[in-house]
C-alpha cells in the first residue's frame, strides 16, 4: 500500500519539475542585464561582443534557447558557464559538499535540540524553564543570521579564540556556522514541537490514558510524541531543500563556498546556465524534501495514505 | 577540582603545542586574502579565463612587466624591438628559464602559446598578431596584421602569463583547475574554488624582473591565498592573525585598520577613476552649457578631504595621472567653479527659483542620479547630490545592482550616474566614448562624427607608441571639450598587512600587487 503511494507521489515529480524548469528559465532570462557585459573587457571590440552573443546562442528566441537547455539537461548535461568559464556540473559538484556538510549538520543540530527544547517547554512545570525556552525561541526566530554570525565571530573567534574566524578547513571551522544557522532552526522546531505537544495533550484519548492511571512519562513517549511528530516532520521535510541553499548570508560572512554563494555570484553576473542549474538543484531538493515528508507522514499515519489513494 | 587541574594541564599543553606550531609556521609562510574584486576565479588558465586573481601572477611569468609609472620592464623577454612600420615585433628571451614541469622556456614556447588564444574570449589581446616566427632558440618575432602599439600593455597583463605548452595540451580542460604549469616563482599546490589557493616555492627560480630586489627564489616557502567575501570578516582575520596580508582594503576601512597596532597599511597609486557620466541625449543635458555647469558644480578637493580623509587624489580629467595621455591642455581639466556654473545656467535660461531649484519654462531643474549598490559609491553619490544642489540642480538618487544598471543605460533611462572604472590604459576612452557602444559602456550616449574620427585614428592608425599617445591625447582633449562626464576621484589601492608577521616592501612596485612584491616579502623573525 505504502509503496504504491510512494510510486504515484514520485511520478508526480516529473510534470512538476518540467513546469518549474520553465518558470526558472523565464525568470532568469527576463531579468534585466546579460552575461556578455560581465565577460568582455576593455580592449575588445563591439564585433567581439556580437560574436559572443551568437556563440552562446543568446540571439535566438527564448523558446529555442529553453529547449536546447532542457534537452541537454535530460541527457545529464548542465551546460557550460558563460562568465565562470567552467562546466556547470563541475561548479555545482565543487560547491555541493560544502553546502551538504554545513546544511546537514545544522539540520541535525536544529532538529535534535529543537525537539528536546520544545518537549521540555511543553511538559515542564517550572515556569522559569518555560520562560527561558520561550525567550530562546523568540530570539532564535527573530535574530538575523548575518548579525548573529558576526557576534559569534567576535565572541568565540576574536575574544576567546576557540575557533577560526572564517574558512572551511577542518571541523573547527564548522562549529560557528552550524551554530549560527542552527539557532534559527532550533527555535522553529522547538516552537512547532511545543505547540503540537500542547495540542495533543488536550485530546480526549490523553485524558482517558491519564484516567487509566498510565504514568505521565509513558503517555509522553508512547502516545503524545508520535501524535505530535506529524507537524514536526512536515516542517523538517520542508527544511531539507533549505539545507542546500539557505545559508547564503552565513556562507558570505564565514567565507565558505557553497551552492548559495555560487548562485548569488552567478546571479549578479547573469551567468544563465549556472543560475538555472543551481535553481533547478534547489527546486529538486525542496521537492524531494516534500516527498520524504509526505511519505514519512503516510508511514506514520494510515489515514493520510488512505485519504490520498 | 581534579577536573579543573586536568583541564588546565591540557590547555597548557595545547598552548605549548600551539606556540611550537606557530614558530614553525612563522618559518616561511604567509596567507593573503584577495581583494573583493578578484574573488570567484574558477580557473588559473590565463588563456581562457575571464577572471584572474593576483595568485595567477605568481604561477606564470610574463614576457614584459609594467611598473606603477606605466613604464615597461623586461622579464621573460630581455629586450624587444618594434619595426619602424609597426608590422613586426622581435623579442629576445631570457636564457635558462624552465617551466615547473622541467621543460625549457624558449622561442618555441612562445610560438606554441600565442595560437592557443584563437577562438577564446581573450583572443583580442593578440588580435593584431598574424603569426609568431621562431628566429632562433631565444629570439621570437611577432608578425603583425596591423600595427599594435599597445602590444606591450597586453603582454604585461595577467592573461598573458606564459603557460607550459606540454602541460597545457595534455591537461586540456583541467589546466589551471587541478594543476598548472608556468615559469613563475611559485607552483600551484592546491586550488579549492571559492575558498583558497595554496602555492609552494619554485626553488629553481632565478629569473625575476628588475621590479624585485630579490632575483632568486622567493623568501616565502608557501603562500596561501584566501577568498573572504565579507570585508568585516577579512578585517577580523587580519587582526587575529588568521591572514597576514589583506589586499584591496576599501578606503573607508583605513581609519579602523590604522588604529590596530599590528597592522600597517600601504597605499599604491590606484588604476582607476570615479566619475559621473552625463547622458547627452537626455534633456536638460542635451544643452552643453548645462553639462559644463554640472561639471563645475563638483568640488573634487572637498570630496577627497571629506569622504576619503585625504587618501587618493582628485580627478580632473578621464585618465589616471600616471598615463601620459592625462597631460591635456590645463584649460580642459574640470575643476570646481560655482560662479561660472551659475552664470552658464543663467545663460542657458535656467533661473533660480525661490526654493533653491532652478526653473526653465515652468519646469524645475530636477534630474535622476543613478548609482550601483555597494558601499563604495553610497556616500560619494550623496555628496555629489548635495554639491549639485549648490547650483540649483535637484538630483534624485536611485540605486541599482550592477547588471540592472547596465540595462537602464542601454534603454536610455538615465541622466546622471556615479560610477567608477579600473583600467590603466588610454583605450578606456574608446571603451566609454565610442559611438559603437551607446548605452553601455558609452553611458554618455555620445555619438559624434569628429569624436569617432579621432577615436578611429587613435585606435587603428597609431603606428607606434609615441603616435598612439599623441592620438589618444587629442581624442581625450576633444572628449573633455564636449563635457560628457564629470571626473571626481582617483582612489588608491590599499594593502594592509600584519607587521608582526610579515614584511611587505613599500612602495609596492608594478601596477598591482603581484609576484614582484611577493618575491621580496619576508617573515618577521
Amino acid at each position: 500500500m505504502l509503496l504504491r503511494y510512494i510510486f504515484f507521489r514520485a511520478l508526480m515529480l516529473i510534470p512538476v519539475s518540467i513546469s518549474i524548469s520553465v518558470v526558472i528559465f523565464m525568470i532568469v532570462h527576463l531579468l534585466p542585464g546579460d552575461p556578455i557585459d560581465n565577460l568582455i573587457r576593455v580592449g575588445s571590440s563591439p564585433d567581439d561582443r556580437a560574436a559572443l552573443i551568437t556563440k552562446y546562442g543568446l540571439d535566438q528566441p527564448l523558446v529555442v534557447q529553453y529547449f536546447k537547455w532542457i534537452g541537454a539537461m535530460f541527457q545529464g548535461d548542465f551546460g557550460e558557464a558563460i562568465v565562470l568559464r567552467r562546466p556547470v556540473a563541475d561548479l555545482i559538484a565543487q560547491n555541493l559538499p560544502y553546502s551538504l556538510t554545513l546544511g546537514g549538520l545544522a539540520f541535525a543540530f536544529s532538529s535534535i535540540v529543537g525537539i528536546i527544547l520544545g518537549t521540555i517547554s511543553a511538559t515542564t512545570r517550572s515556569t522559569l524553564v518555560e520562560q527561558v525556552v520561550r525567550g530562546f525561541i523568540l530570539l532564535g526566530s527573530t535574530v538575523p543570521g548575518f548579525w548573529l554570525a558576526l557576534l559569534m565571530i567576535l565572541f568565540f573567534a576574536v575574544q576567546l579564540q576557540w575557533f577560526p574566524v572564517s574558512g572551511a578547513k577542518g571541523w573547527d571551522s564548522l562549529v560557528l556556522p552550524v551554530l549560527t544557522i542552527g539557532f534559527g532552526g532550533v527555535a522553529l522546531v522547538a516552537r512547532v514541537t511545543r505547540v503540537a505537544l500542547l495540542d495533543a495533550r488536550r485530546e480526549d484519548f490523553v485524558t482517558l490514558l491519564h484516567a487509566k492511571g498510565l504514568p505521565a512519562r509513558a503517555i509522553l513517549t508512547g502516545h503524545l510524541m508520535p501524535h505530535a511528530m506529524l507537524p514536526v516532520v512536515t516542517i523538517l521535510a520542508l527544511r531539507i531543500g533549505w539545507i542546500l541553499g539557505g545559508a547564503v548570508t552565513v556562507e558570505f560572512v564565514f567565507g565558505r563556498p557553497g551552492l548559495g554563494s555560487l548562485l548569488i555570484r552567478a546571479l549578479g553576473q547573469r551567468d544563465y546556465p549556472v543560475v538555472q542549474g543551481c535553481l533547478l538543484m534547489l527546486a529538486l531538493a525542496v521537492m524531494l524534501g516534500t516527498l520524504i515528508g509526505d511519505v514519512a507522514q503516510a508511514a506514520m499515519d494510515p489515514r493520510i495514505r488512505e485519504a490520498k489513494k | 577540582m581534579r577536573f579543573a587541574t586536568k583541564t588546565k594541564l591540557l590547555s597548557g599543553t595545547a598552548l605549548i603545542t600551539l606556540g611550537f606550531l606557530s614558530t614553525a609556521a612563522l618559518a616561511q609562510e604567509a596567507s593573503i586574502a584577495f581583494a573583493s574584486g578578484e574573488l570567484g576565479a574558477t580557473s588559473y588558465n590565463p588563456v581562457t579565463s575571464s577572471n584572474l586573481n593576483s595568485a595567477t601572477s605568481l604561477i606564470y611569468d610574463r614576457l614584459v612587466e609594467q611598473d606603477a609609472d606605466q613604464s615597461y620592464h623586461p622579464h621573460l623577454a630581455t629586450s624587444w624591438e618594434e619595426a619602424a612600420d609597426g608590422m613586426s615585433w622581435t623579442f629576445k628571451l631570457k636564457d635558462g628559464v624552465t617551466f615547473h614541469d622541467g621543460t625549457a622556456f624558449n622561442a618555441q614556447s612562445v610560438a606554441d602559446w600565442i595560437p592557443d588564444f584563437a577562438e577564446t574570449e581573450n583572443a583580442y589581446l593578440v588580435g593584431a598578431v598574424a603569426s609568431v616566427e621562431v628566429i632562433d632558440d631565444l629570439t621570437v618575432k611577432f608578425v603583425m596584421s596591423r600595427p599594435e602599439p599597445n602590444l606591450l600593455y597586453n603582454l604585461a597583463s595577467s592573461f598573458m602569463g606564459v603557460p607550459g605548452a606540454a602541460a597545457y595540451d595534455s591537461m586540456g580542460e583541467d589546466f589551471g583547475v587541478t594543476g598548472a604549469v608556468g615559469t613563475g616563482p611559485f607552483k600551484l599546490e592546491s586550488f579549492s574554488i571559492g575558498l583558497e589557493t595554496v602555492l609552494v616555492r619554485n626553488d629553481d627560480y632565478a629569473w625575476a624582473s628588475d621590479l624585485s630586489e630579490n632575483q632568486g627564489a622567493a623568501h616565502l616557502e608557501r603562500v596561501t591565498f584566501r577568498e573572504i567575501p565579507d570585508q568585516s570578516t577579512a578585517f577580523l582575520e587580519l587582526k587575529t592573525g588568521g591572514i597576514d596580508v589583506l589586499l584591496g582594503v576599501p578606503t573607508d576601512f583605513l581609519q579602523i585598520l590604522k588604529a590596530e597596532s599590528n597592522v600597517t597599511v600601504i597605499q599604491m597609486p590606484g588604476t582607476g577613476i570615479n566619475y559621473m557620466p552625463i547622458n547627452v541625449t537626455a534633456a536638460p543635458f542635451d544643452d552643453i552649457k548645462v553639462r559644463e555647469a554640472t561639471g563645475l558644480a563638483i568640488n573634487q578637493e572637498a570630496i577627497v578631504a571629506s569622504i576619503y580623509n585625504g587618501v587618493g587624489a582628485p580627478a580632473h580629467n578621464f585618465l589616471i595621472a600616471s598615463l601620459p595621455e592625462a597631460e591635456v591642455d590645463p584649460s580642459l581639466n574640470v575643476s570646481h567653479d560655482l560662479d561660472r556654473a551659475n552664470a552658464l545656467l543663467e545663460d542657458a535660461g535656467w533661473v533660480m527659483g525661490d526654493d533653491g531649484v532652478r526653473i526653465k519654462d515652468g519646469a524645475p531643474l530636477s534630474v535622476k542620479l543613478f548609482t550601483q549598490n555597494g558601499t563604495e559609491f553610497t556616500s560619494l553619490t550623496q555628496v555629489v547630490q548635495a554639491q549639485l544642489a549648490d547650483i540649483g540642480m535637484q538630483a534624485e538618487i536611485t540605486v541599482f545592482d550592477s547588471s540592472t544598471i547596465r540595462d537602464e543605460y542601454k534603454n536610455n533611462r538615465h541622466q546622471l550616474a556615479v560610477r567608477g572604472y579600473d583600467w590603466n590604459n588610454s583605450d578606456i576612452l574608446d571603451w566609454f566614448f565610442s559611438g559603437e557602444r551607446l548605452g553601455y559602456p558609452n553611458v554618455s550616449m555620445w555619438k559624434d562624427e569628429e569624436g569617432q574620427r579621432l577615436n578611429d585614428v587613435a585606435m587603428k592608425d597609431s603606428k607606434n607608441s609615441a603616435e598612439r599617445i599623441a592620438n589618444f591625447k587629442a581624442y581625450h582633449e576633444y572628449v573633455l571639450s564636449q563635457h560628457l562626464f564629470v571626473p571626481i576621484y582617483q582612489p588608491t589601492t590599499n594593502i594592509a598587512y600584519n607587521s608582526e608577521r610579515v614584511n611587505v616592501p613599500d612602495p609596492v612596485r608594478g601596477t598591482r600587487f603581484r609576484s614582484q612584491t611577493v618575491l621580496d616579502m619576508t617573515v618577521v623573525e
